[in-house]
């Protein structure tokens, strides 16, 4: 392609997963002309995530819940220690006027479909106004002279140069981007849980997202079983590779055979399987460089007590989007000195808490006697979904 | 760290589930990813940390140290070949 070609952007994101496709909604609404790339055929594929999203996280974002992406509606959760114990933390029964199926009702959260889900988000975005190209992969970015940028990307075999002003590294946990930035995007094993789930028919489930923790079923993770719509389930767990000798299929096997649900798992039928890794870490502590941000996974914008990262990605996705609109539309020039705004306002609104959390989940895998680690995980998983948590928003 | 010899990592594509937990845990970064989302596999592997065998859900990656394939140079040189392309 010729220079004097060239498209030119204001931002381009690479990766539509929730973080990239809502950081492009956000922008394009606000008058940006944003392109949003992804490599993929088929958004959300392969599902590398249990789907499990709040209410307030939607509502935040403008989402209206539709059928199109939503497997069930939750009510609320079930913490299990790893006797079977259980703290249940039912909205339907806590507050009932606000939580249920009745009219007037609302549930608390959702399980999504997230070939659904993504797809949806991104149609979101290209009905604001954004540019999408699917089968586009990003090769690569170079900084200009005149303070833009150069995307290199390949798009069903030809490869395409596009100028942009900021590029956004949406691009998940295997983030490129960041790398081609040379951001410290490394991840340590030991805080990358091994996750592996069924989802499975002839499982019953009753509205709530049932958490297992103990280091029998899920050492420095914790297994779930969750409602997943049409009467199915999904059951699964992470597992933290240096703190066991056994893989997440071996637990997995364990928990459906051995565990105090073994009678409720008998005529258990697996219907499809999905892995994947979860970071159970520390936000990047960079996430920015000259012309370029990070956002979602990329930027391990994940809770890392739970290791959900639906929320975290959309809210990160509003943050992006809103901040680089306003950056833009001021004129300045998107330097990383500049850039660092986005990752300031970022921490001020979500990124502090997810630094105390990661300390929390720190504390808790530090303690070398299982027993008491096992205990404070169970107190800290129960308190953390109660109604008075002060994270309740993340 | 020691210096460990170089290994050629194998997927057994029949139980990969397509996570990419290989690829994210991979400290070689952006050199080392095939276009399915797993760790490369055709190219010599300097630091053989084997994270990616760790993390990975169903153990489905192995390897082989480059020794093992008995010095035989053509096979390494195709690697190598390979790894420059």
């Amino acid at each position: 392609m010729h220079k004097t070609h060239i498209p030119v952007f204001d931002i381009v994101v690479i990766g539509s997963g929730p973080a990239g496709a809502t950081t492009a909604r956000i922008a394009a609404q606000k008058g940006l002309k944003v392109l949003l790339v992804d490599k993929r055929q088929e958004l959300g594929a392969p599902i590398q995530c249990s789907g499990a999203v709040s209410r307030h996280a939607l509502e935040e974002l403008g989402i209206t819940p539709s059928e199109e992406f939503i497997h069930e509606d939750i009510y609320g959760f079930s913490i299990y220690n790893q006797q079977g114990d259980k703290t249940e933390i039912d909205y339907q029964r806590i507050k009932p006027d606000e939580y249920g199926k009745g009219e007037g009702k609302k549930p608390l959260g959702y399980v999504v479909d997230r070939r659904r889900f993504d797809r949806y988000l991104m149609a979101q975005a290209e009905r604001a106004g954004t540019e999408v190209w699917l089968k586009t992969e990003g090769l690569g970015y170079q900084p200009l002279e005149d303070g833009t940028c150069e995307v290199h990307l390949r798009r069903f075999n030809q490869e395409i140069t596009v100028k942009s002003k900021v590029l956004v590294g949406a691009d998940g946990l295997q983030s490129q981007v960041g790398k081609w930035a040379g951001l410290r995007t490394h991840i340590k094993l030991s805080e990358l849980a091994s996750c592996l789930q069924f989802i499975v028919d002839k499982v019953e489930t009753d509205g709530l997202l049932e958490i297992v923790t103990g280091h029998q079923w899920a050492p420095g993770g914790y297994a779930w079983v969750f409602p997943k719509g049409h009467g199915y389930a999904e059951i699964g767990l992470g597992v933290i590779r240096t703190m066991t000798d056994q893989n997440a299929q071996w637990y997995l096997d364990q928990f459906i055979q051995k565990s105090f649900f073994k009678e409720r798992f008998k005529d258990c039928r697996i219907l499809e399987i999905q892995g994947g890794g979860v970071p159970l870490a520390h936000p990047l502590k960079k996430q920015y460089a000259d012309n370029l941000i990070l956002v979602g996974d990329a930027a391990r914008h994940v809770n890392p007590i739970t290791g959900g990262g639906i929320h975290t990605a959309l809210s990160g996705g509003r943050i992006a989007g809103t901040f680089l609109s306003s950056f833009l539309k001021n004129g300045k020039k998107p330097t990383a000195k500049n850039l660092k705004g986005y990752q300031d306002q970022w921490l001020e609104e979500l990124g502090n808490k997810m630094w105390k959390l990661y300390d929390e989940k720190t504390n808790i895998f530090r303690t070398k006697d299982i027993a008491r680690q096992d205990e404070q995980l169970y107190n800290t998983m129960s308190s953390y979904f109660s109604p008075d948590s002060e994270y309740k928003k993340i | 760290m020691q210096k460990r010899e170089p290994v050629i990592f194998q997927i057994g594509w029949n139980a990969c589930i397509n996570c990419g937990a290989c690829v994210a845990v991979c400290p070689q970064g952006a050199g080392f990813i095939s276009a399915f989302d797993t760790i490369a596999v055709n190219r010599p592997c300097d630091i053989a940390c084997m994270m990616c065998e760790d993390i990975c859900p169903v153990t489905t990656i192995s390897h082989q140290h480059l020794s093992e394939l008995n010095g035989k140079k053509e096979v390494i040189e195709w690697l190598q070949a390979q790894h420059t392309k």
